[in-house]
């Protein structure tokens, strides 16, 4: 139901028309858009005097007076008919019943101001076949009306749209065999009419819909008609998850994109990768793209997933290239929940919960546990692990010992056994979570809105932690005629407490102490006092009380970060004639963020600060905006039937700046409470600060074309000129290409009386992204200050390199979408070839040289994968609907050149060579324990057992990379009546990663902290064992068996809900659906790892925060 | 609204608008930073030169070097209420390649730092009245570069001998694939480098907190008992002697606690507001001597260096260590290193790190006459030494140069403990690293490095192999 116009105009370009145009240029350019609001208001009253006109003629009259733009297909309106018409005031409806009067002409209008004209007739010269008139309802899930269903009569241009309540009537003609039903985000459906009269249909949502609309930001395509692999995550997979932020709701959602929670403190973002790691010393992030304006990655725990009407994911060049340089790793476009016409309607959501801790693989040793093992030790090589060795009977001191000192040892190792302290019980708690969203939506034909407030709270699993947050979202669109605007904000404001020191391994981070603590350590004394180190004079312990000064310190310090994000979108569209529009757009991202540190002066732990050993306190404040302004013209138009062209013209401008101050001060006056009054005296007690100010921008010109030839043959281009301000002025600026074709099959002739094959469509792409040098004035030398006994001085602060170019990447992309069996089953497949080169290299340098690495661009890397997403309706009868689908993606990177370089060390474990993936670990390969000595041997690269340690010569590059190879998730959803229920696993497999808290926990440079059990029962200690860990005194090294598979699946999300059924809530008649339900967040992981989490996207595994298992009830209100 | 003068004016104002944003955009990419200094106006003035000069001085980390050294020697033991496992694998002697010695990178960033200024500082624009400082600073440039390879050497040369490897030399500042010199190579330049430095400094420069001709005088005599250069080591020791005498037995307690300068010839200073670890929470954690049963040792001082103090008249003993008497009766570790606790109460453990004293210089020059079998003159250096630094001690004569030369062993074992020198003077003499017993419980096992093992002599960390291919590792690595 594609609306054409005439592209004729009889009276030209209008000078109204042409004033408007260098009007709201010059107010786009200045970005004024709230000023125009006042003009253009166009006249509903028409006012007509016609003699002997064409209807034609009648319509562009009409247009002329109003904002009314009618749309039809070339040939539905009779070139013979000539009407006389004289009304005055008149409304449109009266109007078009005198033109149409006697014509099997209707007509629908659009909620912007478009009128669509059709023809009730199949053929519009054949006059009187009979018609009848269908009417129904569509309703989505839990039976909530949707309205701007477009509802077809199939085979024919007969159609209209749902209104507010969701219900619709046509007139179909009496041939008519079939409805077809279709939405944005929703599968299609086709239901026969079989002289039903009423038709009711409920519509399912569905990610990847093949029939939907792909979003770009720049440009809105019809999928039959864009060869862009995107993918979409309707609004439900995403708004009732209960975590903050919404990247970590997209996992197993889309293949190809690999979503790790790094860190399962409250308000994380996760680790996000498109396709592969695209740069070694470039930008890997995904571009995000929230309705146009690109928002910062990394900082979403101000933003309310409960406000996002639907994701998509774009991931090939033809899509990404209009993002020019921005885009080369993907790009994520965020659309928010936007007002519909109609009725208002209120949604109240709740949900309440707790987190708790998953159970991780290893196990840390108890009091008797840790007595065999310092016994152990202590008999094996004389060192004091502990007072269990100090005061045992083994001890050959014991038998100096006199009677009384004898009693008085067995008397402490009692005593110490009877100890058992689970530190996870003091470090950690089930946290409660809560969400509370009241959001409503309404308008009529000229104002929309979508309004929502939010509240979050979740309790993090370690004792203090926890984030809050509040978010206002406000979405407002105009239309009037040929003028429409949004105004999208997005207000949030998140509070969140954090552990100090995540990831480190010292006992400032409660997920190190928490393992490091030993098992016959009580913080508390009996008298109630928390016992530090700082206490042994007046009360002395045996024990190290490692445990409790972390303990001490969690409770007397904090870390708060008080974030403030503001969205804010502005778009204007006017046409300015059929099928050109100008349009601009303002984005503004901005976002402040305080960070405070304390130390509390009064404790222990505040003791510890130098200078003043009484506390500190820091604050930060990083205020960060971005700002996008977008400008140009669209022209869209169909000639000659089948020959359909879009043409974007644009100009961007897009500026970061970032300024950040902190400081921290000491010597607290322990009266007062958290603030910087308590500061001592910066004379005595120095303070320190901190701060910088950094700007980048870029500008780019735009040209987009989309050009479609009988709605089979699709060809989309697009072309980008960018300067960035990050690249040395001799390459600043570089231009970007791609281009793709869509063929949609099924409606060739030879497909279309298939039936089986209710859907096949092939697409291909090729095109070039480009990176800039990450960091904002990395190509020049340059010094900054330092300073030598209090005295300022300067020192070179980074190498520079006037030679910095872009970064590209040149990718194919070649796909297919099938839709089987009415699309009950529906297959999308994707290949795809993405190299970059020109690749940004931190290369290591001799130390000689003053700097550890030189940031260069020569190399070239691959990626290359296929993705595969399936789903299908099982079962589809009325009462019961079961979906299955699962999607994977294989990726497969290698490093194809170094620029001369031929491989360097990376990161910590890993190896960049030439023919290896990015990420490649590289160790000595681990070979056992040796049984007679306890030697820890390793094997030469050829195979022979050594125990010389030699990280150099040994090392080989055989354990895989810790980028997973194979990504996916498995995805279902059962509706039975009111119920439904729904579940999704995520797997990553073929990937290793570093395991540190092996290296801790095993270690005999901590046997003083507690160990894992491994470390007891599978250590060599006579000949003959064939232990797993070697001797107690051999060196602890890295080796492969630190490289440990990270494979997991895991049922990320299980839903069960319940739809109150219609007639329950019937009695409360404000009341339009309730609904209630029960989740449960990462209830099983199946993995071999044995860390803490295997999902943590990093390279190594080092304390950091596990992700809870979280279980939730909501409910959802409708009114 | 609707004239048509009116829309060609806005069709004008449009024009030159969208004329005028395309334009201004252009140039709000040609950005320049805020918070860096740009090469060309890095050094323009004298005053420039000095602080780039300050930009070197700031990177001249000795405690990686005070500290390693005494990590892997007899200096200290590792008592059980060190946890944190810091440096511990260090202490047992298992390092290999992937040990990264921090003197590696810092003293080579260090003297790239001053590379760059001597690059510059003859085209300095400079006043007539400036000359003599900008010569000032070209000489402390200089003498920063040659003690930089210095420290180098002494960390990584293969043998402080003829024929053996020693680091590469850094004359410029460049991007490249040096490779090791000889040690005597290296020492060549790094003697050349002091010579001309010394001819630049002028006499009356007397801050100690940066290299005065005194403190060149030191370093040369230093290089040459490296180089067993005997009369020039004697030499140049003397010129520092008597520059700068011998601390008094009331002043030496003080200059560890920064409160005299009597006989440093040149210390990095420090203040409460560097980010750098202090240099004594290497050895206690902050603030012990308030508060010793609550507090923990990291690294104690060996039962075997305390023992050789005559502890109740030795005045360097109660300045270096302490027996805690409570910790003792607790069964804790009792002694602990002090010697860089200071004594500012708000900022414990942060202390100047002292790099030449001239109690060495006495060492030196006595190590040098035994050397060359003058045992009366070594003997009058030693005695002089011990005279100052013992109550009621009576001068000794040495009836051999073996007696001679142990008991000056033993003396810089004691004079200079905890000041980065052991390891080194074992590796010059050529003797094996041993730990006592008592001193070894949790050294599992570690208790004889012989000079024929690897980890003897610190690796040449694998990055730079890697990054270098033109570096050779040292043998056994």
């Amino acid at each position: 139901m594609t609306a054409n116009a005439p592209s004729e105009n009889p009276r030209g370009f209008p000078c109204r028309k042409l004033f408007f145009l260098t009007k709201l240029t010059t107010i786009l350019l200045v970005c004024l858009c709230l000023q125009v609001h006042a003009t253009g208001i166009a006249q509903e009253k028409i006012n007509l005097k016609l003699r002997e006109a064409t209807i034609k003629h009648l319509l562009n009259e009409v247009e002329r007076q109003t904002m009314y733009r009618f749309v039809y297909h070339t040939g539905t309106l009779p070139e013979d008919r000539k009407i006389d018409i004289n009304v005055t005031n008149a409304d449109l409806a009266q109007v078009l019943a005198k033109a149409f009067a006697g014509l099997p002409l209707n007509y629908s209008l659009r909620e912007d101001n478009l009128v669509v004209i059709f023809s009730t007739d199949k053929t519009s010269t054949d006059k009187a076949s009979p018609e009848r008139i269908v009417r129904g309802r569509v309703t989505g899930a839990n039976d909530t009306p949707l309205s701007g269903v477009s509802v077809l009569v199939s085979g024919t241009g007969i159609g209209t749209t749902t209104n507010a309540t969701g219900d619709y009537s046509l007139q179909a003609p009496d041939n008519a065999k079939t409805l077809e039903f279709s939405l944005v985000g929703y599968l299609g459906q086709t239901i026969s009419i079989n002289d039903q009269l009423v038709i009711n249909v409920t519509l399912q949502t569905t990610s990847t819909s093949l029939g939907e609309v792909v979003v770009t930001g720049y440009t809105n395509y019809t999928r039959n008609k864009s060869a862009s692999a995107a993918i979409t995550v309707g609004g439900d997979k995403i708004n009732d998850v209960p975590v903050a932020t919404f990247d970590q709701a997209l996992q197993g959602r889309v293949p190809g994109l690999t979503v790790s929670a790094v860190s399962g403190q409250p308000g994380t973002s996760a680790r996000v990768i498109l396709r592969g790691i695209g740069s070694i010393g470039g930008n890997n992030n995904v571009l995000y793209v929230m309705d146009g304006v690109p928002i910062e990655s990394d900082f979403f725990q101000s933003i309310n997933p409960g406000d996002i009407e639907s994701i998509t994911v774009l991931k090939d060049a033809s899509a990404k290239a209009i993002y020019g340089s921005r885009g080369s790793n993907g790009v994520i476009v965020i659309t928010t929940k936007k007002g519909r016409a109609g009725k208002l309607s209120l949604e109240y959501r709740s949900q309440y919960g707790v987190s708790t801790l998953t159970s991780t693989k290893f196990r840390m040793m108890n009091s008797a546990e840790r007595k065999m093992f310092e016994e152990g030790i202590g008999q094996e090589t004389g060192a004091e692990a502990g007072p269990f060795w100090t005061y045992s009977k083994l001890n050959p001191d014991y038998t100096t010992m006199t009677a009384a000192q004898k009693q008085r040892a067995d008397g402490i190792v009692d005593s110490l056994l009877g100890v058992n302290t689970d530190w996870r019980d003091l470090f950690m708690r089930d946290g409660n979570f809560m969400e509370q969203q009241i959001s409503a939506s309404g308008g009529n034909q000229n104002i929309r809105f979508y309004t929502s407030l939010n509240y979050f709270d979740q309790q993090g699993v370690v004792r203090i932690s926890g984030m809050k947050r509040y978010t206002l979202k406000n979405n407002l669109d105009f239309s009037y005629g040929k003028f429409s605007a949004n105004i999208n904000l997005n207000i949030g404001y998140s509070k969140s407490t954090l552990i100090q020191n995540e990831g480190g391994s010292g006992g400032q981070n409660p997920l190190s102490a928490v393992y490091y603590a030993l098992p016959y350590e009580y913080p508390y004394a009996p008298d109630g006092k928390l016992v530090t180190t700082g206490d042994g004079t007046l009360y002395p312990t045996l024990d190290l009380r490692e445990g409790s000064d972390s303990y001490e310190r969690m409770l007397n310090s904090s870390k708060k970060q008080d974030q403030l994000k503001s969205i804010l979108g502005m778009s204007l569209s006017y046409t300015l004639a059929k099928g050109l529009v100008a349009k601009t757009r303002l984005g503004v991202d901005y976002r402040d963020l305080t960070t405070e540190d304390w130390i509390n002066a009064d404790s222990y732990a505040g003791t510890r600060v130098t200078p003043g050993r009484l506390g500190s306190f820091g604050e930060s404040l990083t205020r960060r905006t971005s700002l996008v302004s977008t400008s140009g013209f669209t022209y869209n138009n169909i000639f000659a039937e089948d020959h359909e062209l879009e043409v974007t013209g644009l100009f961007e401008y897009l500026n970061n700046r970032t300024r950040a101050f902190g400081y921290t001060g000491f010597g607290l006056d322990s009266r007062l409470p958290e603030t910087p009054a308590a500061i001592g005296a910066p004379s005595t007690y120095i303070p320190s600060l901190s701060g910088r100010r950094t700007q980048n921008s870029m500008a780019s010109w735009i040209g987009l074309l989309r050009y479609t030839y009988n709605d089979k043959y699709t060809l989309n281009a697009s072309y980008r000129y960018d300067g960035s301000s990050t690249l040395p002025e001799v390459n600043r600026w570089h231009g970007f290409y791609s281009a793709g074709l869509s063929w949609e099959a099924k409606k060739e002739s030879f497909l279309e009386n298939v039936n089986a094959i209710s859907n096949l469509r092939f697409r291909a792409s090729y095109g070039t992204t480009a990176s800039p040098f990450p960091g904002d004035f990395t190509y020049l030398p340059t010094y900054t200050q330092t300073s030598y006994g209090g005295v300022s001085a300067i020192a070179p602060a980074q190498p520079g390199n006037p030679n910095y170019d872009w970064e590209y990447g040149r990718e194919l992309n070649v796909g297919f979408d099938l839709g089987l069996l009415k699309n009950r089953v529906r297959l999308t497949a994707e290949y795809y070839n993405r190299v970059t080169s020109n690749l940004f290299i931190n290369q290591p340098l001799s130390a000689t040289s003053g700097f550890g690495s030189l940031n260069i661009s020569s190399g070239k890397m691959r990626n290359r994968g296929v993705e595969f997403d399936l789903q299908g309706d099982v079962i589809k009868t009325k009462d019961l609907v079961w979906t299955v689908g699962g999607n994977m993606a294989y990726n497969k990177n290698e490093v194809l050149d170094l620029g001369g370089a031929n491989e360097f060390e990376f990161q910590y474990t890993g190896i960049i060579r030439v023919g290896l993936p990015y990420g490649a670990h590289y160790a000595p390969k681990w070979a056992g324990v040796n049984p007679d000595n306890g030697d820890p041997q390793y094997y030469t690269p050829d195979g022979q057992i050594t125990t010389a340690y030699n990280a150099a010569t040994l090392s080989v590059t055989e354990f895989g990379t810790y980028i997973p190879l194979i990504t996916g998730g498995i995805n279902t959803s059962l509706t039975w009546k009111d119920f439904y229920f729904n579940a999704l696993f995520v797997f990553n497999a073929k990937v290793n990663r570093y395991n540190n808290e092996d290296y801790f926990n095993e270690n005999p440079s901590f046997i003083t902290s507690n160990q894992s059990t491994r470390f007891l029962y599978d250590r060599w200690r006579k000949p003959g064992d064939n232990a797993i860990l070697p001797r107690i005194n051999a060196p602890r090294n890295y080796t492969s068996r630190d490289i440990q598979d990270a494979s997991y699946i895991r049922l990320r999300n299980i839903n069960l809900g319940y739809n109150v059924p219609k007639s329950v809530i019937e009695k409360w008649k404000f009341i339009n659906g309730i609904q209630i339900n029960l989740q449960a967040q990462n209830l099983l992981t199946w993995t071999k790892w044995r860390g803490f989490d295997p999902e943590n996207g990093n390279e190594y595994a080092r304390f950091s925060y596990p992700a809870p298992r979280t279980y939730v009830v909501g409910l959802n209100v409708n009114f | 609204m609707r004239k048509i003068n009116n829309f060609y004016k806005s069709l004008t104002l449009g024009i030159i608008v969208v004329a005028f944003g395309v334009v201004s955009c252009n140039k709000q990419i040609d950005l320049l930073p805020t918070d860096t200094i740009d090469p060309s106006k890095a050094f323009k003035t004298v005053k420039d030169i000095n602080a780039g000069l300050l930009g070197a001085y700031n990177k001249l980390n000795y405690y990686s070097n005070i500290f390693y050294t005494s990590r892997i020697t007899d200096e200290v033991m590792l008592p059980s209420e060190n946890s944190t496992g810091s440096g511990v694998a260090t202490y047992r002697w298992q390092y290999d390649g992937s040990f990264i010695h921090d003197a590696w990178p810092d003293n080579y960033i260090a003297i790239d730092r001053a590379n760059r200024v001597l690059a510059v500082i003859d085209d300095i624009e400079t006043k007539p009245a400036e000359i003599t400082l900008r010569e000032q600073y070209k000489g402390e440039l200089l003498a920063i570069r040659a003690y930089c390879h210095f420290e180098l050497i002494r960390n990584f040369a293969e043998k402080y001998e003829g024929g053996k490897m020693g680091v590469p030399y850094m004359e410029v500042s460049e991007v490249g694939s040096p490779e090791r010199l000889s040690f005597e190579a290296v020492m060549a330049k790094v003697n050349t480098d002091l010579v001309a430095a010394k001819a630049l400094i002028p006499a009356a420069f007397d801050d100690r907190t940066r290299i005065t001709r005194n403190a060149v005088s030191a370093i040369q005599a230093r290089v040459a008992l490296y180089e067993k250069n005997w009369d020039n080591a004697i030499n140049y020791a003397t010129e520092a002697i008597t520059a700068v005498a011998l601390a008094s037995r009331t002043d030496f307690p003080k200059i560890w606690k920064d409160q005299a300068n009597n006989e440093v010839l040149w210390k990095l200073k420090r203040v409460a507001s560097d980010a750098e670890t202090p240099l004594g929470n290497l050895y206690t954690q902050a603030g012990f001597l308030t508060n010793p049963a609550g507090s923990r040792i990291y690294y104690a001082a060996s039962n075997e260096l305390t023992n050789l103090f005559d502890q109740a008249n030795d005045i360097r003993f109660s300045s270096y260590i302490i027996i805690d008497a409570q910790r003792k009766a607790d069964g804790k570790i009792p002694n602990a290193v002090i010697k860089y606790t200071g004594g500012d109460a708000a900022n414990p453990n942060r202390v100047d790190i002292k790099l030449f004293r001239s109690g060495e210089m006495y060492l030196i020059r006595s190590e040098a006459y035994a050397e060359k079998n003058d045992l009366v003159s070594a003997a009058t250096s030693l005695n002089a030494l011990r005279r100052a630094r013992i109550s009621g001690y009576v001068d000794q004569a040495f009836a051999t140069k073996d007696a001679l030369i142990t008991s000056l062993q033993t003396e810089r074992f004691k004079e200079l403990a905890f000041e980065g020198h052991r390891h080194y003077d074992l590796r010059r003499w050529n003797l094996p690293i041993t730990r006592n017993p008592d001193d070894a419980v949790n050294a599992l096992g570690a208790v004889l490095l012989a000079p024929d093992k690897a980890q003897y002599v610190f690796p040449i960390p694998n990055s730079e192999l890697k990054a270098n291919k033109n570096i050779k590792q040292n043998p056994g690595y």
